[in-house]
């Protein structure tokens, strides 16, 4: 027996009174209002924004404030549909569903979550659904912890879907509006990841500036897309998608390569959406320095600081900020690179997937000595004086 | 929402330990004010020093628990109390600075 209290019959859901806008409305034109709360507090404000049909949940710390405050939401009637499944291979495949069906869905999951929930992710470019997954990192590897360490954003470098990497509480709410809409587009019929450092972010308040509530984005319509919604009133025996591809034969192959090209298209093609949306894909800071410190997430805010201190002693140091990862916006990076001496990466993860990524596309086109790291993980700080240490060394290193 | 006049300066948390810094100046004085992460949302709180500049650039300071306003770190846990404290150290540096321009000259 269910112990929820019914909703009176005069009950309208609050979603329901909200004015349904653009993404451009509501991230570039609205007036906005500065609260101060956590990142688990911006997502939730981002998500009463977002129209969304679908929400399913399990837990995993530090992610589980975020979708605890979804299940708030949908008991007001922002949210449609909500529940808890029953682990994170059924919340990734059941999430897919949704948005095959043609409904906009979100999903939150950290570190060993998103793992466990690997083999569906990975699915779901191919699949051409939209969903929204919202991940807090925090450590996979052993000796396990639950503090901050992005390690889990690698795994995922390469599977076609839209990643974003939010550096603060602010980011987190932009970034999660973003991937709503720019995940629809027809041309990109893509899901997206909105990465954020566990803890750092999701369990500190920070300034967030956001426009009023009486506003929604625009909702899915699900027939607008690359491939057709399912109808799950009269489903078929088997998704068409994928039937052809299951065979071994010549035909299979070419039907794979093609598929996934156009995944990798359709990636690019989101670029040009995030670049209007979040104001440029990367953020640059003194572009005429010769030392620069690029990175994403919480990173840069420690390099943000680093930098304004090098200043304040006659030392000018750059920043490039990433915000997409996927789509990796090689040619705004090659530009702000192309003059640097120095190159600074830090990191928090053992793996090092920003030099490498970096490196790769820096290779050839930019004479900069590029240094590995600083690098921290396990939940391990960057102090700012690291950043300014390893700064001194490599002026010291490649004068 | 906490007070934002007199605030010069918001930065990430520099030790590395996520959250926010906000310093506030007014004369040589000022309030540290930070917010650090925590495992539950209703331990998160404001902690908040009286400072002493010493530099402006670099923008340096010493911790200081020897004025009438505090001597020690304070905590607060919303708000509305922080703002009663950051109202009364403004006002308190006012009159501090008034005094000491009242010094006569080294």
């Amino acid at each position: 027996m269910s112990n929820a209290v019914a909703k009176p019959k005069d009950w309208v859901p609050k979603g329901d009174l909200q004015k349904e806008i653009s993404a451009e409305k509501m991230l570039l034109e609205l007036p906005r209002e500065l609260l101060f709360i956590t990142g688990s507090e911006a997502a939730r404000e981002a998500i009463k924004r977002a129209n969304i049909d679908c929400a399913i949940s399990y837990p995993i710390t530090p992610q589980s404030e975020t979708m605890q405050q979804a299940g708030y939401l949908y008991d007001e009637g922002y949210i449609k549909e909500y529940y808890r499944a029953e682990e994170e291979i059924g919340v990734m495949s059941a999430t897919a569903g949704a948005s095959r069906a043609g409904v906009r869905a979100l999903t939150a999951t950290s570190g060993p979550g998103l793992m466990r929930g690997m083999e569906a992710i990975s699915s779901w470019p191919g699949a051409r659904v939209t969903p929204v997954l919202l991940d807090m990192c925090r450590v996979i590897n052993t000796p396990l912890a639950i503090q901050p360490d992005n390690i889990e954003i690698s795994f995922l470098l390469n599977t076609g879907m839209i990643m974003l990497h939010a550096e603060n509480q602010q980011d987190f709410f932009d970034y999660t509006l973003a991937a709503c809409e720019v995940t629809e587009h027809v041309d990109v019929t893509l899901p997206a990841m909105v990465s954020v450092d566990g803890f750092f972010v999701t369990h500190a308040r920070g300034p967030v500036s956001i426009p009023s509530d009486e506003y929604k984005l625009n909702r899915r319509d699900g027939w607008r897309s690359a491939v057709p919604a399912m109808d799950n009133e009269n489903p078929p025996a088997r998704i068409s998608r994928d039937a052809p591809i299951q065979k071994s034969n010549f035909i299979s192959y070419h039907m794979h390569a093609s598929w996934q090209q156009e995944v990798f298209a359709a990636l690019e093609r989101s670029g040009k959406y995030f670049e209007k949306l979040l104001k440029g894909r990367i953020e640059i800071i003194n572009p005429e320095a010769e030392d620069f410190i690029i990175c994403s997430g919480s990173a840069v805010s420690q390099a943000r600081e680093a930098v304004r201190q090098e200043g304040e002693n006659g030392r000018v140091v750059g920043l490039v900020k990433v915000k997409t990862l996927r789509p990796f916006p090689t040619t705004s990076i090659v530009n702000a690179l192309k003059n640097a001496k120095r190159i600074l990466i830090p990191e928090f993860n053992q793996a090092g997937w920003m030099h490498k990524e970096v490196c790769s596309v820096l290779y050839g086109k930019c004479k900069a000595n590029i240094v590995d790291g600083p690098r921290v993980f396990g939940g391990m700080t960057m102090p700012t004086e690291m950043v300014i240490e390893w700064l001194a060394k490599a002026r010291k290193d490649f004068p | 929402m906490f007070l934002q006049k007199n605030l010069i300066l918001t930065r990430t948390e520099p030790g590395g330990q996520g959250g926010y810094q906000f310093l506030y100046k007014i004369g040589q004085y000022g309030v540290s004010l930070g917010s650090k992460p925590q495992e539950e949302i209703q331990q998160i709180h404001w902690e908040a020093d009286v400072i002493r500049y010493t530099s402006e650039t670099p923008l340096q300071y010493e911790v200081c628990h020897t004025t009438e306003l505090a001597s020690k770190t304070l905590r607060f846990l919303n708000d509305s109390t922080l703002n009663e404290f950051l109202e009364k150290a403004f006002n308190y540096f006012n009159e501090l600075e008034a005094l000491e321009k009242m010094l006569p000259g080294e």
